[in-house]
């Protein structure tokens, strides 16, 4: 109110001299966000000097803000265990979020604020495709190790010493899918894919795996993840006569898309087959609340996921600590069905790796134990198989070698430090929960599916 | 010809949704002369309500949809009489409002995403079944969209020819102090018409949300351009310019996402939209007069 | 100073940059122009992308060819910066049949708006050209086989480079703002009718001010894409262009500071605020209120102070002694009847405004055959054809609706006939633009106020003077030293001028803190400044006190002595009958009689539908 009046005195006078303090105090205001981290001293709240911080890197908000929390809980899950048996060479895990907001640009004062706000920070997690293409290098600068979730093709062509990913690009996925419609002895299939950055990496392998399993692409859907109604993409695949969709697309975009297809098909579903990433609880409720039903989207849905290994050894634990994070992570309707996100998953077998990796190296330093990373993972001779932290740790100390096994099974790194695991086909249950069926696709690459790696 | 016909059935929905909404936004603009682009925001606050009202209050979907149109008129008679009259009467530029509906867009739309979230919101109703007459693929909400929709033109036709308020009202949009001259009670006309628009409005929400299905808080960001395509194509401030445009446009994107791509079809709408404010923003049967 | 503050400094410092730049672009096309530029995030994605598929090399033959784009040149730095540039001027071609003076300002702005929808949707789906959703990654930074571009070191240099272009642009644009073709610019900004009338071409101007604006925000974006080494169509969406307008709005528009603050109160420091909030219950919740804060702050301050936090900047052309005496006398409603005008009766108008030409040639100069114009049906003016002599105070007279301001504004060109022809010195002007005519020396003024409001009085004489040296885009990038002398010489007529009307004390005020009386004075003073051969008047006493009309009217007269033709609208008998002779009546949109007042008076069928009483 002050400057409204102001404003409307004639003449200058003292205009001059508190315009200056204004814009003084503002520069202030501006100066002081600035010094804020030094002030902050080291990562905000509970900080010991005895802890080690993970941090996910990821969207939490926006379009893509169901991946964050996946990647959370998978943190809290794995950190539980680890602190319970003493940390990572007596210091606790900590967990951070840092959220991207799916935006590619956003993400890198995002992550140059973390480093500036993290001490001891020893790993990083998740960098979906929204971010990785800028965040990847910041990473490698500061010799931080990641594990990313980006299927994007530029990390199939591109080395980056610290980059992990202990998921197959999307490429693979499309394979795997191709390999369930050839389970099912289908023949034409459409493509209905969203034209988001991480949806349009499927179409081409998609494609051309179709051809080379002799079987044909009769619709090909791009969806605009803007619009509101999809009825004549809807339509052209419904006449298209289709035998199955391959698809993915995430959001509201996705379950409209089904449901338009559902009764523009006479109230029945066409079978589906998704990508791992439709593994995700808060689509299922969005499909299931609406005219499809549960039970008809269940019968006739499929997705390709990396194999979750349920009856392994690893897995009661992993069940029991996702499980126990319920309220502690936001954003997740349902946690069991986090259960076989691939993301959770594979992080939380990441982290699980990540730290017995330092503790074999004795050092927090990503330079230093990288290597490890891949010699835990893939197993040297004379390794004995751990499938628990816990286990792992004690061998370690023991003097042994180890070889982890975890949820997602045993991970054998090709020269860009990309993970080709088993894929499995998997269906919902009722409850929003996944399950395997028909037993192993095999050893899906860039191009086939094979029975070993 | 198939794909024709069952992409016109598409684009007769569309156009019913369409054409409840411009008839609305084309109101405000001609009584207040202003571009209402929190138009979407009050859009997607009132398919809210409703779907609230059905769902979490269990109220009968009829009776729900009322408290959508209420919350429509109530909240653009609000935004007119606190936000846009007060901005007005300091004789701004009119851009200058034109921000100002941006802003309140803003609150509008991330207002009720930071009160429901970001996650997303299913209508399970049964749309009863699908029905295909005449080469079109129509479920009966949809016949009943379209049916809601030629009903409430007709009565927007009947208010407009032969109220009392409905001449006055075009008096007003014509010429204001003109009309103010001849003894109109313009605000008493302005005041109406934001609330019968309002009303518009919120149907129009509720509608296009049963419509799609499936709806955020931020799905009717985008619909401001077919709605301000459609106005442009039939003349700003023309109500019966807006249903003809509503429908041409509504057809238009669908038959052409049935033939070409249909990621593009939208497209359609924006080349409509430009084309006119290049050759003549006066609508295809304004005249330079009318704005 | 711990090492990573040092890089997240870094990496504040560039992204303050290429935020300032941004808003100084977009400032200088609102704030100072008046062009709501809606779209402005094409030009700063389009350059971005100019700058990214220059400098990598061929698609498919770069990194196994996993992505898609066009060029791929490989050029080495500043060329794909100076291409970024271009590519943003260039863009702004296409949009020139949006802004020209037909178009209203906020059509035009929805417009811009929507193409920029459409054209992120376009990007969004075509691959071959933009490679999708996906974008362009792995952007090679400048000098990337020298340097280390994650190196501390580097990263404080091309902060430090990109400083220095904001800087430099910041002059840039002071040069073109604070010249003779900015007070233009402003001046259209305020009342582009009214600019135009004066004879400034609106639509290459603001054509002008898309391109400059444009190239600025190419480098803009060039910058940013050359840090984070991606090129993402998500990171161009629309809503980029509310907060930068949010910025402008908040720092001040129409102050190349204020851009510069906004910018770093706004796009970059609310941004970085919120990354230190700590997560809550709702994650959704912080991003969803930041929109919401950016709307408020937006309609907070066009309410509270539209001005921003610093206000444009009051330009003083006077000297420094005037000035001062200017700035503590506040402007209050003097009572017009005491207007002085005085001391025109010693002013040589011929010296003054350049009047060429016999003073006792009538000859006819201006000429309508059968003038027509409808509206929707409705003949508001019927085949009018009439004759305007020289050195002569025609009136164009009749009650209200007989045609009178529409026939005026055929003439001046603002409106454009149904059919009819308009003929100046001979020649068909018909489809001449008002801009054109206004050069040609037909000057008109408008009924209602239209003195540029955020111009001080001298301000608004001087905009008015023709063939400024600096009053073009060239003009003003030669700087001071080019058109300065002239401009001085211009300063000193228009301060004559305003010595001689008495109102030489609100020299600096801003025009639209005037009277009513003190306004239309300028905008008459402002109108001869221009130069007419031709003075086509629109109800010039309107609102006027008796006393100063009559001031006016003689003044008019002794005008017309020295050689000017005035056409003037006026439905006042006496002012007609004092001054006006010959007179024109209009009734209806015809031409009722045409003479003297004497033979008017003679005319029965004048005097009954009008002169009566």
């Amino acid at each position: 109110m002050r400057f409204s009046k102001m404003a409307r005195r004639g003449g200058l006078v003292d205009h001059s001299r508190q315009r200056l303090v204004l814009v003084a105090s503002v520069l202030a205001l501006v100066a002081s966000m600035v010094t804020l981290p030094v002030a902050e001293g080291t990562s905000g709240a509970t900080s010991f000097k005895g802890s080690i911080t993970i941090a996910s890197v990821a969207p939490f908000t926006g379009a893509d803000a169901a991946l964050g929390p996946k990647y959370e809980t998978a943190c809290y899950a794995a950190a539980q265990a680890i602190n319970a048996s003493g940390g990572v060479m007596s210091k606790q895990v900590k967990c951070k979020t840092v959220d991207t907001r799916g935006d590619p640009a956003d993400a890198v004062p995002a992550v140059r604020q973390m480093y500036a706000t993290t001490s001891n920070l020893v790993l990083v997690i998740g960098c979906t495709s929204d971010e990785a293409a800028t965040v990847v290098p910041i990473f490698g600068a500061h010799k931080t190790v990641s594990f990313c979730m980006t299927g994007q093709s530029e990390f199939d062509a591109v080395h980056y010493p610290y980059f992990f990913r202990l998921v197959p690009p999307d490429a693979a996925d499309s394979v795997a899918m191709v390999q369930i419609a050839k389970r099912h002895s289908f023949k034409n299939i459409a493509l209905a894919f969203g034209n988001d950055a991480g949806s349009q990496t499927f179409v081409a392998p998609a494609e051309a795996a179709i051809k080379a399993a002799g079987m044909n692409v009769v619709s090909n859907q791009t969806l605009d993840m803007t619009a509101s109604t999809f009825q004549t993409e809807a339509q052209a695949i419904v006449q298209s006569h289709p035998d199955a969709i391959l698809m993915e697309a995430l959001g509201a975009a996705g379950v409209a898309l089904l449901s338009e297809i559902y009764q523009l098909n006479g109230n029945k579903m066409i079978p589906t087959i998704g990508t791992s990433a439709m593994i995700d609880p808060v689509f299922f409720s969005g499909v299931t609340s609406g005219p499809i039903g549960t039970q008809n989207f269940i019968s006739a849905f499929d997705a390709d996921n990396q194999t979750v290994n349920a009856s392994g050894p690893a897995y009661p634990l992993y069940h029991k600590l996702v499980l126990q994070q319920a309220g502690k992570v936001k954003g997740v309707p349902s946690f069991p069905g986090l259960l076989s996100a691939n993301g959770t998953v594979h992080l939380y077998d990441g982290i699980n790796l990540a730290a017995l990796a330092m503790d074999m190296a004795k050092s927090t330093s990503g330079s230093k134990y990288k290597a490890d990373v891949i010699k835990i993972a893939e197993g040297v001779k004379g390794a004995v198989n751990v499938s628990s932290y816990a286990v792992g740790l004690r061998d370690l100390k023991a003097g042994k070698k180890i070889h982890y096994i975890g949820v997602g099974g045993s991970y054998q790194f090709d020269s860009y430090q990309t993970a080709f695991g088993p894929f499995e086909d998997d269906q919902f249950l009722a409850n929003g929960t996944t399950v395997a069926v028909g037993g192993t696709l095999g050893f899906c690459s860039l191009t086939v599916c094979k029975s070993t790696p | 010809m198939s794909v024709f016909l069952s992409s016109l059935g598409f684009g007769l929905i569309s156009a019913a949704v369409l054409a409840i909404a411009t008839v609305g936004f084309t109101m405000q603009f001609a009584v207040t002369n202003v571009l209402n682009l929190a138009y979407g925001s009050v859009m997607i606050n009132s398919a809210f309500v409703t779907y609230y009202l059905n769902y979490h209050a269990h109220l009968n979907a009829w009776v729900a949809m009322i408290g959508g149109v209420l919350t429509g008129a109530i909240a653009s008679y609000l935004l007119n009489r606190f936000i846009f009259t007060p901005f007005q009467r300091r004789n701004l530029p009119p851009i200058t409002i034109v921000i100002v509906a941006l802003g309140v867009d803003l609150v509008g739309t991330f207002g009720l995403q930071a009160i429901v979230g970001g996650s997303y919101f299913s209508y399970k109703q049964s749309l009863g079944r699908e029905l295909h007459f005449w080469g079109m693929y129509l479920s009966t909400l949809q016949l009943i969209i379209i049916g809601i929709c030629v009903v409430v033109m007709g009565l927007i036709h009947w208010l407009l020819k032969y109220t009392r308020l409905g001449k006055a009202m075009r008096a007003t949009s014509a010429n204001a102090s003109l009309a103010r001259n001849s003894g109109i009670r313009t605000q008493r006309v302005i005041s109406s018409t934001w609330l019968i628009s309002g009303a518009l409005c919120g149907l129009a929400g509720t509608v296009f949300a049963m419509n799609t299905g499936v709806f955020v808080a931020t799905s009717a960001q985008l619909y401001i351009v077919l709605l301000l395509a459609a106005m442009f194509l039939g003349g700003p401030g023309s109500a019966y310019g807006a249903m003809l445009g509503a429908l041409t446009i509504g057809v238009a994107t669908e038959v052409s996402a049935g033939y070409f791509n249909p990621e593009y079809k939208e497209v359609i709408a924006f080349v409509v939209l430009l084309g006119m404010l290049t050759f003549r923003p006066y609508g295809l049967f304004g005249s330079e007069k009318t704005i | 100073m711990p090492s990573a503050f040092a890089f997240y400094l870094a990496t504040i410092i560039v992204y303050g940059a290429v935020d300032s730049m941004a808003c100084l672009a977009l400032n200088v096309q609102f704030g100072f122009a008046g062009l709501s530029n809606f779209g402005f995030i094409i030009f700063q994605a389009g350059g971005a992308y100019v700058a990214a598929v220059l400098s990598m090399g061929n698609w498919q033959k770069s990194n196994q060819g996993f992505q898609q784009y066009v060029l791929g040149w490989h050029l080495a730095w500043p060329l794909p910066w100076i291409g970024a540039a271009i590519f943003g001027g260039l863009l702004a071609l296409p949009f020139v049949f949006l802004v020209g003076k037909r178009l209203r300002g906020d059509f035009a702005a929805v417009g811009l708006l929507v193409s920029a929808v459409l054209l992120n949707q376009l990007v969004n789906n075509f691959v071959p050209l933009f490679n999708g959703a996906a974008g362009i990654s792995i952007v090679p930074a400048p000098f990337t086989h020298y340097f280390n571009p994650q190196g501390l070191g580097y990263q404080f240099a091309y902060g430090g480079v990109a400083v220095v272009l904001t800087v430099l642009v910041y002059f840039l644009l002071r040069r073109v703002t604070e010249s003779p073709y900015g007070r233009s610019l402003r001046a259209m900004r305020d009342n582009d009718i009214v600019a135009d009338a004066l004879g400034k071409n609106v639509r290459v101007q603001r054509t002008s001010m898309l391109i400059l604006g444009g190239m600025i925000a190419g480098l803009s974006g060039a910058i940013l894409v050359g840090f984070i080494n991606l090129w993402a169509p998500g990171a161009w969406g629309y809503a980029e262009t509310i907060v930068l307008f949010a910025a402008i709005i908040v720092g001040g528009a129409g102050n190349h500071k204020g851009a510069i603050l906004g910018a770093l109160l706004v796009p970059l420091g609310f941004e970085e605020v919120t990354r230190f909030i700590p997560p809550l219950s709702n994650p959704a919740l912080v991003p969803a209120l930041e929109w919401v804060a950016i709307g408020l702050l937006i309609i907070g301050f066009l309410w509270f102070r539209p001005d921003g936090i610093l206000p444009e900047r009051r330009r003083i052309l006077s000297g420094a002694g005037k000035s001062a005496a200017a700035m503590s006398a506040p402007v209050s409603a003097e009572s017009d009847s005491l207007i002085n005008l005085g001391n025109l009766d010693q002013m040589d108008f011929r010296q003054l405004l350049r009047l060429e030409g016999d003073a006792s040639d009538h000859g006819i100069i201006l000429s309508t055959d059968r003038l027509t114009r409808a509206f929707h049906g409705v003949t508001v003016v019927s085949e009018v054809s009439i004759e305007i002599q020289r050195g002569r105070l025609t009136g164009l007279i009749g009650p209200n609706g007989a045609g009178k301001s529409t026939t005026l504004a055929m003439l001046a060109g603002t409106l454009a006939p149904t059919s009819g022809k308009v003929l100046y010195e001979g020649r068909d002007i018909t489809s001449m633009p008002s801009n054109e005519r206004a050069k040609s020396g037909m000057i008109r003024t408008f009924q209602l106020a239209s003195e540029f409001k955020k111009l001080t009085v001298l301000e608004n004489l001087v905009s008015a003077i023709p063939r400024q040296s600096g009053d073009s885009f060239v003009g003003a990038l030669r700087g001071r030293r080019f058109w300065g002398r002239d401009d001085a010489e211009n300063i000193e007529r228009a301060s004559e001028m305003l010595e001689g009307f008495g109102l030489t004390q609100y020299a600096d005020s801003y025009a639209g803190g005037l009277s009513g009386g003190q306004r239309r004075l300028v905008e008459i003073m402002r109108a001869l400044l221009a130069q007419p051969t031709i003075l086509l008047l629109d109800e010039p006493m309107a609102g006027v006190h008796p006393n100063l009309a009559h001031k006016i009217g003689d003044q008019l007269t002794r005008l017309v002595a020295s050689g000017m033709t005035i056409v003037m609208v006026e439905h006042e008998l006496a002012i007609m009958d004092a001054f006006c002779d010959p007179v024109i009546v209009l009734a209806e949109g015809r031409v009722l009689a045409q003479g003297t007042m004497a033979e008017l008076r003679a005319k029965k069928e004048v005097v009954e539908a009008y002169l009566v009483g």
